[in-house]
């Protein structure tokens, strides 16, 4: 199995957990994420003008060389997903393409790296490199952008793909209502007030199902959630002390990966009353 | 939250159909204000106006009243409204469209502050380098000092690189933002794409049925 690997600009920032994770985990699975040269910015939600937007990633989309484009960004998926959706439409793609030197033919297929797993390699083949089944209760948080506004392998009201992949690793997903509710990342920096209310919500909701770790797919939602989990403690006085981890580094956790070859020591909540529940290092 | 009253006069024919003649504005005439949109989305107790309001306020096209809202910049864009529409309309599309205009009309707040130095990282380096975004927005911003325990703590964990990642060759990103300014509005689709848009392809029934067993175990 091999992909074009489009990382997006988190993977080299505040995701380097994602990143390392990422790397360890398809690095055993066989599955070769060729990274794209010269890559750039999707226009995350804040290039405002569409077109540029729309045509950063089509320089992105006629970089895949015929492979199928994977991402482990939910914005740079839903991006992806959105501008490809547009560019179907001929008149669209040739101005666009006439700022490209690559040109872009509307034929490459964005996947995010969960269907690539749970779609592409299949949960029984992943069950196979489990060597250790993880006696945990998660909450699979699949966030926004991963299902919205348009995806190609799971329904965008009540997704469950995160949760059977949960479940393949021998952990237990809980019912957690808001599993696609937004955690309002995307205005952190212009409304915090605004933002830490919702990811309270998300939080605590959370901690009552008694789950041990939240589990994510985005490095925009792992933000939020991990890194302002202090910030959201103190604003509304509460304890939530709940490790937030990629799902990349669930599955290495269960693929019997040391903890330290998945990133999560560079999380800003600790996670090694999790990784001794687990029984790793 | 104080809301401005509308007022008839304030009422822009030009400006309503220019929101119409876009992708995101083409059903804005079918909606029957059922408030869905508002129902779905997290933030509308922020808003001026809910989704459902700043619908309505495009078919009268209140154009004052729609640019200056907090509700097109508080949007998170979650896109919660836009797959539940029972018309088709995308409101989060419709808010994406509605900043360059209220941009291009002089509004100026915080959110515009950020998008204009987001931008322009983008368009110097071609990738967001999380170093650069808050540095330059911290002088616009100076609130932004209290974050610097916060940044300190991601510096701590290598997770805010104080190198500036950025492209190996930024020389096509002038073509590309060039064409904004050539276009300054969005086109509109076609019929094709949008027969697309409306049926995104769902997981398979078998696949669903394999996947829930192994989520029962």
């Amino acid at each position: 199995m091999k992909y074009s690997y489009y990382p997006g600009c988190a993977q080299h920032g505040t995701a380097v957990d994602y990143r390392i994770s990422v790397e360890a985990v398809f690095g055993r699975l066989g599955i070769e994420l060729e990274e794209i040269k010269n890559w750039n910015c999707c226009g995350a939600l804040h290039v405002p003008d569409r077109t540029v937007k729309t045509a950063l990633c089509a320089r992105t989309l006629a970089s895949a060389k015929g492979l199928d484009m994977a991402t482990p960004c939910n914005l740079c998926y839903s991006n992806l997903m959105r501008t490809n959706t547009a560019l179907q439409d001929n008149v669209l793609r040739t101005m666009v393409n006439e700022a490209l030197t690559e040109k872009y033919d509307g034929n490459t297929k964005p996947k995010h790296l969960l269907e690539v797993i749970v779609k592409d390699l299949g949960l029984p083949k992943l069950m196979e490199f489990v060597k250790q089944p993880l006696k945990i209760k998660a909450v699979p948080y699949y966030g926004c952008l991963l299902t919205r506004p348009e995806n190609n392998f799971d329904s965008p009201e009540d997704p469950k793909s995160l949760d059977n992949l949960i479940s393949s690793l021998g952990a237990e997903p809980v019912k957690y209502y808001y599993k696609t509710k937004c955690c309002a990342g995307p205005i952190l920096i212009t409304n915090e007030d605004l933002a830490l209310g919702l990811a309270k919500e998300l939080l605590a909701m959370a901690k009552e199902t008694g789950a041990d770790c939240i589990v994510v797919t985005c490095p925009m939602c792992h933000l939020q959630l991990d890194a302002k989990q202090k910030a959201v403690e103190a604003k509304f006085n509460i304890k939530i002390d709940l490790p937030i981890i990629y799902f990349t580094q669930l599955m290495g956790l269960a693929m019997g990966f040391d903890p330290k070859e998945l990133g999560l020591s560079r999380h800003l909540v600790p996670t090694d009353k999790l990784i001794a529940k687990i029984g790793g290092k | 939250m104080k809301k401005e009253p509308l007022s008839p006069e304030s009422r822009d024919p030009a400006f309503k159909e220019q929101v119409l003649k876009t992708p995101a504005g083409e059903k804005i005439q079918t909606c029957m204000q059922c408030g869905i949109c508002a129902g779905s989305c997290p933030v509308s107790h922020e808003m001026d106006h809910s989704p459902r309001e700043l619908v309505r306020m495009v078919q009268l096209g209140l154009k004052r009243e729609v640019l200056s809202s907090n509700t097109i910049w508080i949007c998170t864009t979650c896109f919660s409204c836009s797959v539940r529409c029972p018309r088709g309309i995308h409101p989060t599309e419709l808010m994406e469209m509605l900043k360059p205009i209220a941009i291009a009309e002089g509004i100026r707040n915080k959110n515009i502050k950020f998008d204009n130095v987001f931008s322009d990282v983008i368009k110097n380096n071609g990738r967001a380098s999380e170093f650069l975004l808050i540095s330059k927005y911290s002088l616009t911003e100076p609130g932004m000092i209290n974050q610097l325990p916060f940044g300190l703590s991601m510096m701590a964990k290598g997770k805010i690189p104080l190198s500036i990642d950025r492209m190996e060759n930024t020389r096509e990103l002038d073509a590309i933002f060039k064409l904004g300014e050539k276009t300054g509005e969005p086109k509109k689709e076609s019929k094709e794409t949008k027969e697309k848009d409306k049926q995104p392809e769902q997981t398979k029934p078998e696949e669903n049925e394999i996947a829930e067993g192994e989520a029962k175990k």
